[in-house]
């Protein structure tokens, strides 16, 4: 007999499960051993009562075994390769071809989508096997290139298959749709505040983090929010990593390749930020991988937390280890963060007068580390606008976001040509000791740069990453080499939180 | 260690007003030595209070100005009684004038000195103000006394250092305490840069709120003059401008929006006649009585090469106008945001314009 294959997740990687059913004489009684967790447990009834809306009765004694028998199997997916190894067993269905079937069933057959399919189609790409997969599945696998896939409805539809009696729909390789991103709110709708707008043009455009801050109804959530509207769209092996780290989740596909956009409230634990949990999940960092991670009230976050995504930040990518083990998720994420300049908010206001001491405002300044700091390219101060400066920039119609989407967009594509065959996309990935060699500094930089850094302090990780946002601006501005003037800008978003 | 020493060392430590106790001890004409000879019957006689006399009584039988003497030679601390070589003249003659000084750093600090005082709450214009007058003051070689604490206290402080000069912290706590915790840094500059921390209290002495109003009058005894920035009607500041007044120094103080509480204080200092700072140059240049450089050494302002048309837009609007964010700088000026920017950092490091407030800016006040 043969055996029938399936898969259960290692983070995001899709391990082979070889499934065996033996079926003796006795009582009936469906027994699965190799470490099958509650899900995999409870399978049976499911797997009994899909193959009774086919007409097959199980009888007897079943044993199923999962191997290797010493790797936990985790969730529902098993459902289908346990359910084609008993009716295997039972004589109902010819010889199982060479394949990796994973699905839920439910009780009258029918397939239901699972989380891991994106995982298990790089397997079956990988190891050339063919795959089988709820047809609810279908899309996401069909963003994986070279997999020979099949989308079945039903246990039914798979069972009529391998018989030879029915066809199925074999999962055509789709190119996923670049629908231009949603502009809510738009830049046009947001009055004044050029400078933050200007920012995150830069932001989106070489993927650098941003931290805002200002005093509160100063709009710096509205901004962040209007990040979306253009950011540059995801290349196709980008939509891939996204869609894999979505799936392992479990998260419904979604065609559309916008970069995920994740906001996360400051009472979130740290496992549901950085990863992890008896299964190992992965967290939000995570789920914001090639899009933005918006963390408002940043200093509110347990400080614990923002230590803990101080490395993630830098590498791109995260270890989630427990005693069940240890796995790596992507993070290449734009951190947005927003804070108020003090506790009460009004400090540096013009109008309101801010109530708190000396002591709070240092405590409140201290509670972001130094080094998290560090690892923001952008800082800028968003002023709260008064009536009368509000009418005085209104007259100025805002640029919409479509227009500067479309700025980005190029900006992105030039980046993406510089640093084709290094494994970066964008300048934000570049790693402090190829800066100063590959960025291509006009002459003056150089001399310019060195007077300024005395003059303001700035440390060697400071002047990379000034010189990281120069060479973004210069690629806005379409130009080969960073001139002084792009420099000069980024020097003003080195420290908008600076000493009063 | 003299006698006199170990006495001044015991009323330092006395929990009384130390000043006041040796005022009554020195009436009596005696030696110093005879303060601890006679000793409880004494001071009963010279009326000090009971909780007074009964911790001299234990700090002298626990031999503590020796242990007090010991610790400070180990931390590197000169104590400076009031008959040395090294206590400031100007101080001496001061009404309650402190019987010793703690001193960390270098000691004394040479030249004339210019007290730059105001609230620990201040705007952010005031603590460009009071930087840039530290700066002026250090340009004129002359040295900032403040009171180390936060707001325009540090801002003075940190102005001097910037300009190159020497700058004395009068505390409130021990010397080898840092209050606000936030001033680890600006102390240990103060030190390492030709300044010093001075104290009359005791190594060690917690930050206690009667214990500030106290060491105003040091600040305003030891400077020449002084300038009070921003101060609310009733604070510190208040307090160190009456005590200059009382030793007869020149007080100053610069004019504030009359709305605005932080001002309040000190825009009353001028409506009773004091100096109004009107510019900071200016202040300088009478302060020290000779012409100021244009350009304060410490500082590259001369290397700067001149402005571009764009940055002297930029400039002149805020001149013009006052605080403007980007948004109306942009607009005003007829620049796109990148452009504003850029010239902004540029006016930034060269010492014109600094940000006022989130995403604000102002001139620099000179």
């Amino acid at each position: 007999m043969n055996p029938v294959w399936g898969i259960t997740l290692k983070g995001m990687e899709a391990l082979r499960v070889e499934v065996e059913a033996e079926i003796t004489g006795g009582l009936f009684a469906i027994s699965i051993v190799g470490l099958p967790d509650t899900a995999v447990r409870e399978s049976k009834e499911r797997v009994r009562a899909a193959l009774r809306s086919l007409g097959l009765s199980v009888r007897g004694r079943v044993a199923v075994n999962l191997a290797p028998a010493d790797l936990p199997k985790e969730g529902a997916i098993l459902d289908l390769p346990i359910a084609l190894g008993i009716a295997g067993a039972m004589g109902s269905i010819p010889e199982v071809p060479r394949a990796i079937f994973l699905g839920e069933l439910a009780l009258d057959g029918r397939l239901r989508g699972v989380r891991g399919a994106v995982g298990a189609a790089i397997l079956a790409r990988d190891t050339g096997i063919p795959l089988f997969v709820p047809a609810d599945n279908a899309d996401e696998v069909s963003l994986v290139e070279g997999c020979e896939a099949w989308g079945a409805e039903s246990l039914g539809d798979v069972i009529a298959f391998l018989r030879g009696e029915k066809k199925l729909i074999p999962v055509v390789p789709a190119v996923p749709e670049a629908k231009p991103p949603i502009a809510d709110p738009d830049f046009a709708d947001i009055r004044g505040q050029s400078g933050a707008k200007r920012a995150l043009e830069i932001a989106a455009a070489g993927h650098h983090n941003i931290l805002f801050t200002g005093a509160p109804g100063s709009g710096k959530t509205l901004l962040a929010r209007a990040l979306r509207g253009i950011l540059p769209p995801l290349s196709r092996d980008e939509f891939l990593e996204a869609a894999l780290v979505r799936s392992t989740l479990g998260i419904p596909f979604d065609r559309g390749m916008h970069p995920p956009f994740r906001t996360v409230h400051h009472t979130a634990s740290i496992v549901s930020i950085c990863g992890g949990g008896a299964t190992l999940r992965p967290g939000e960092v995570s789920l914001a991988h090639r899009g933005v991670l918006f963390l408002d009230e940043f200093p509110e976050f347990r400080r614990d937390l923002l230590e803990a995504l101080r490395q993630p930040l830098e590498d791109g990518r995260i270890t989630v280890s427990r005693a069940s083990g240890s796995v790596v998720y992507p993070c290449r994420v734009l951190l947005v963060a927003a804070c108020n300049p003090c506790p009460c908010g009004w400090d540096g206001d013009p109008v309101e007068r801010c109530t708190c001491s000396a002591t709070e405002r240092e405590r409140y300044r201290r509670k972001i580390s130094g080094p998290i700091l560090d690892r923001i390219d952008l800082h800028l101060a968003v002023p709260r606008l008064l009536p009368e400066e509000l009418v005085a920039v209104e007259s100025e119609g805002g640029e919409p976001s479509a227009a500067i989407a479309a700025r980005v967009r190029k900006a992105r594509e030039i980046q993406r040509e510089r640093w084709a065959g290094t494994g970066f996309t964008c300048n934000a990935e570049l790693p402090e000791r190829l800066v100063k060699r590959s960025l291509s500094l006009s002459p003056d930089v150089r001399p310019f740069l060195a007077s300024m850094a005395e003059r303001l302090r700035l440390s060697g990780r400071g002047i990379s990453r000034v010189l990281k946002v120069s060479r973004t601006i210069a690629d806005l501005a379409g130009s080969r080499d960073v001139e002084v003037p792009h420099v000069a800008e980024a020097l003003a978003y080195r420290d908008g939180g600076e000493k009063r | 260690m003299t006698g006199l020493m170990r006495v001044l060392l015991l009323l330092a430590a006395s929990g009384g007003f130390p000043p006041a106790l040796w005022d009554s001890f020195s009436k009596e004409d005696l030696p110093p030595e005879a303060f601890l000879d006679e000793g409880p019957g004494l001071w009963e006689r010279l009326g000090y209070s009971e909780t007074v006399r009964n911790n001299l009584a234990r700090l002298a039988a626990t031999g503590w100005p020796e242990r007090e003497e010991e610790r400070a030679a180990r931390a590197g601390v000169r104590i400076v009684p009031f008959d040395s070589r090294d206590y400031p003249r100007s101080l001496a003659g001061t009404p309650s004038a402190p019987l010793l000084l703690y001193v960390r750093g270098k000691w004394p600090v040479a030249g004339p000195s210019v007290a730059v005082v105001g609230t620990r709450k201040c705007s952010s214009y005031g603590w460009r103000t009071a930087a840039e007058i530290g700066r002026a003051v250090a340009g004129a070689g002359g040295v900032v006394i403040s009171g180390g604490a936060a707001g325009i206290d540090g801002a003075a402080h940190e102005g001097c250092l910037d300009g190159g000069g020497a700058t004395t912290a009068v505390l409130g706590t021990g010397v080898d305490v840092v209050y606000p915790r936030g001033h680890e840094g600006l102390f240990g500059r103060i030190v390492r840069e030709g300044g010093a921390l001075v104290a009359e209290y005791p190594l060690g002495a917690p930050p206690r709120q009667w214990r500030f109003p106290e060491r105003n009058r040091i600040i305003a005894g030891m400077a020449d003059r002084l300038v009070v920035v921003e101060a609310p009607l009733k604070s510190g500041a208040m307090s160190t401008a009456r005590h200059a007044l009382e030793a007869g120094r020149e007080v100053w103080a610069v004019p504030g929006r009359i709305s605005e509480e932080c001002c309040a204080g000190s825009n009353r200092l001028l409506f009773d006649g004091a100096q109004p700072l009107v510019s900071v140059e200016e202040f300088a240049s009478v302060a020290f009585g000779r012409q100021l450089g244009l350009f304060p050494p410490g500082e590259e302002r001369g290397k700067t090469p001149l402005l571009t048309e764009k940055e002297q837009r930029i400039l002149a609007v805020l001149k013009k106008y006052g605080e403007r964010t980007v948004d109306n700088l942009a607009v005003e000026c007829t620049m796109s945001p990148a452009d504003v920017f850029s010239c902004l950092a540029l006016l930034a490091a060269a010492g014109h314009v600094f940000p006022s407030g989130p995403g604000r800016w102002s001139v620099v006040p000179r």
